[in-house]
């Protein structure tokens, strides 16, 4: 990754600020409730994520911040405006990614970049400058005059993001930034994300992979039917919900779950059963498997791993499959 | 160092946006805009034109060429604005990139019909050389046809993008097309004087745009204005006030949800 110092932000002078701060905020669709009522408060500099199966209400939370879709109810204030469709003096301030790759067709990666930037009224030698910055910041240096058609999901993707970052906004906001990415290209947006943070950018994603929401976010919800579940870092939300330590149990004959769940006893937190294995939580690490072992217990496979944020999605907001 | 450009600004803007990707296909679009109505001009003016000897006191061809040249301003407008916003508007996402700018939907609309009133003075041009070459250009009156095409920009633009905006498939704006385009191009007065049909049909042709364009193209390029004509221009503009706010909130509803 190239570094950069191009992106100088308004007040990044390290105090602590609430840029995006909802409450009791709703979204309806005629009779479909998206949102219903939630409250966050997004501070200036972090990366905060929602994350949520399909249908959650992420993407309807995005748009209202964005300014692209109406409120319905509650209140929603960003950079100290009162968000509404259309506020074009918060959209000047945001930088806005959004899950379908929609850069223009019929220009070239550094057409699409300048024409943007005169939707901002940047003027054209800045502008200039500053894509090239870009699309060396983003790897795509050198496919200036490239038409839009011939490039890869990745390369379009990072393109989008140049995109949103030509005006120099003091919010990023990632709607399902790497979803349908190699490795590859996840890593370059990540790279990507964690330097503009540095940089001072506010973060804002939303997300269904949980190692991105670990690896990227700062604060994370965790929504489900258009409610926030729980909030809080990745870490403390995992311990707390789930523990530090998952035991994960095949028995060939699907075995018998209560055993295992009697026999953990006190070091147990919590259990889910995953079709053929059985997974087992325990706050501190070591102890399901010391408690098998004084009952003489041992499962035909046994994984013994770190928790993490699946545990706690999947926990959260259960193992049917959403459309 | 930023500044969020005022109205006129943000629709050059649009319209920047139009030229820059027209620009990379213009040959091919000229040439895609020229075939039908130099096809009609030839078949029709010449081949038509040796049996209908006289029209209005001047040849067939005369007299179908200026009208052909309002109508190919016209389709340069209409299939553009209909078929272009159309991907635009499922496909391409181009409006709703442009919205995560500062830009709102009156200054897209406006900036459209800045790009498609360039589209009719530059497709209207190149048929004028065309007209000019075959010596069917008596006037110098002809130097103010952009005026009318001006006004096509928003008066084809308007429907054309509010169709685009409600239609739900490629077909339906075929509709669009097939029932009020085409139509309007025979009965507009582009082949024969409208004064001798009967009266209910005149009043229906008296409503529709191209034949007051047509009207005044013809007498432009023939020079036979009278101060009458001032008349047609009253009736493009009246038009084309009232159509154009027509297509913003079609397209609005359609880009935020």
């Amino acid at each position: 990754m190239v570094a950069t110092d191009f992106h100088l932000t308004a007040g990044a002078g390290g105090q602590v600020e609430d840029v995006i701060v909802a409450r009791s905020l709703e979204k309806t669709y005629g009779d479909v409730r998206a949102v219903r009522g939630i409250d966050f408060t997004i501070r200036r500099g972090e990366c905060f994520a929602f994350l949520g199966p399909n249908g959650a209400g992420k993407s309807s939370t995005i748009r209202m911040l964005s300014c692209l879709s109406p409120i319905s109810g509650g209140d929603l204030i960003v950079l100290g405006r009162k968000a509404d469709i259309g506020e074009r003096r918060i959209k000047e301030r945001l930088g806005i990614v959004s899950q379908d790759d929609n850069v223009d067709p019929d220009l070239s990666l550094m057409e699409n970049l300048l024409v943007y930037a005169r939707y901002f009224g940047m003027p054209r030698a800045e502008a200039e400058q500053h894509a090239e910055q870009l699309l060396t910041f983003m790897q795509l240096e050198g496919r200036s005059k490239a038409a839009v058609r011939e490039l890869s999901g990745g390369m379009r993707r990072r393109l989008v993001i140049a995109r949103a970052l030509m005006h120099r906004p003091d919010i990023l906001v990632l709607d399902e930034p790497t979803t349908g990415l190699d490795p590859q290209a996840r890593l370059l947006v990540w790279g990507a994300v964690q330097q503009l943070k540095a940089q001072g950018v506010t973060i804002v994603l939303t997300t269904h992979y949980m190692d991105e929401a670990e690896r990227l976010a700062d604060r994370l919800v965790v929504m489900d039917h258009g409610r926030i579940l729980q909030e809080d870092a990745p870490r403390p939300l995992i311990e707390r919900t789930v523990g530090r330590e998952a035991v994960e149990i095949w028995q060939r004959d699907g075995g018998d779950d209560q055993a295992f769940i009697a026999a953990a006893e006190d070091a147990l937190l919590l259990s889910d059963r995953h079709g053929e294995t059985l997974v087992l939580y325990a706050a501190d690490p070591g102890r399901i498997g010391q408690n098998f072992a004084s009952h003489g217990l041992a499962p035909e496979r046994m994984l013994v791993r770190p928790t993490n944020l699946e545990d706690v999605f999947l926990t959260l907001t259960g193992r049917d499959l959403r459309e | 160092m930023n500044g969020t450009p005022g109205l006129l600004r943000a629709a050059a803007a649009v319209w920047w946006r139009d030229f820059v990707a027209w620009r990379k296909f213009w040959r091919s679009s000229i040439l895609l805009n020229f075939g039908e109505p130099l096809t009609n001009l030839l078949a029709l003016g010449v081949g038509l034109g040796a049996y209908v000897a006289v029209m209005q006191g001047v040849s067939f061809l005369q007299f179908i060429a200026p009208g052909l040249l309002a109508v190919t301003a016209m389709n340069a407008v209409t299939f553009d604005a209909g078929f272009d916003t159309y991907d635009k508007l499922n496909s391409s996402g181009v409006y709703a990139a442009m919205l995560t700018s500062p830009l709102t939907v009156p200054e897209i609309v406006l900036g459209e019909y800045l790009w498609e009133a360039t589209r009719a003075i530059l497709y209207g041009a190149v048929f004028f050389l065309v007209i000019l070459a075959f010596g069917l250009v008596h006037s110098w009156w002809s130097l103010l046809v952009p005026l009318p095409l001006i006004l096509f920009g928003v008066l084809f633009t308007a429907p054309a993008l509010y169709v685009a905006a409600v239609a739900r498939t490629h077909e339906q704006l075929f509709y669009y097309f097939s029932l009020v385009i085409t139509p309007m191009f025979m009965f507009s007065g582009v082949f024969f004087p409208v004064a001798h049909l009967p009266w209910i049909v005149q009043d229906i042709i008296y409503i529709l745009p191209l034949y007051h364009g047509v009207l005044l193209t013809r007498a432009m390029v023939l020079g036979q204005m009278t101060v009458g004509m001032i008349w047609q221009f009253v009736w493009l503009i009246a038009y084309a006030a009232i159509l154009a706010y027509l297509p913003v909130r079609a397209l609005a509803r359609r880009l935020t949800t």
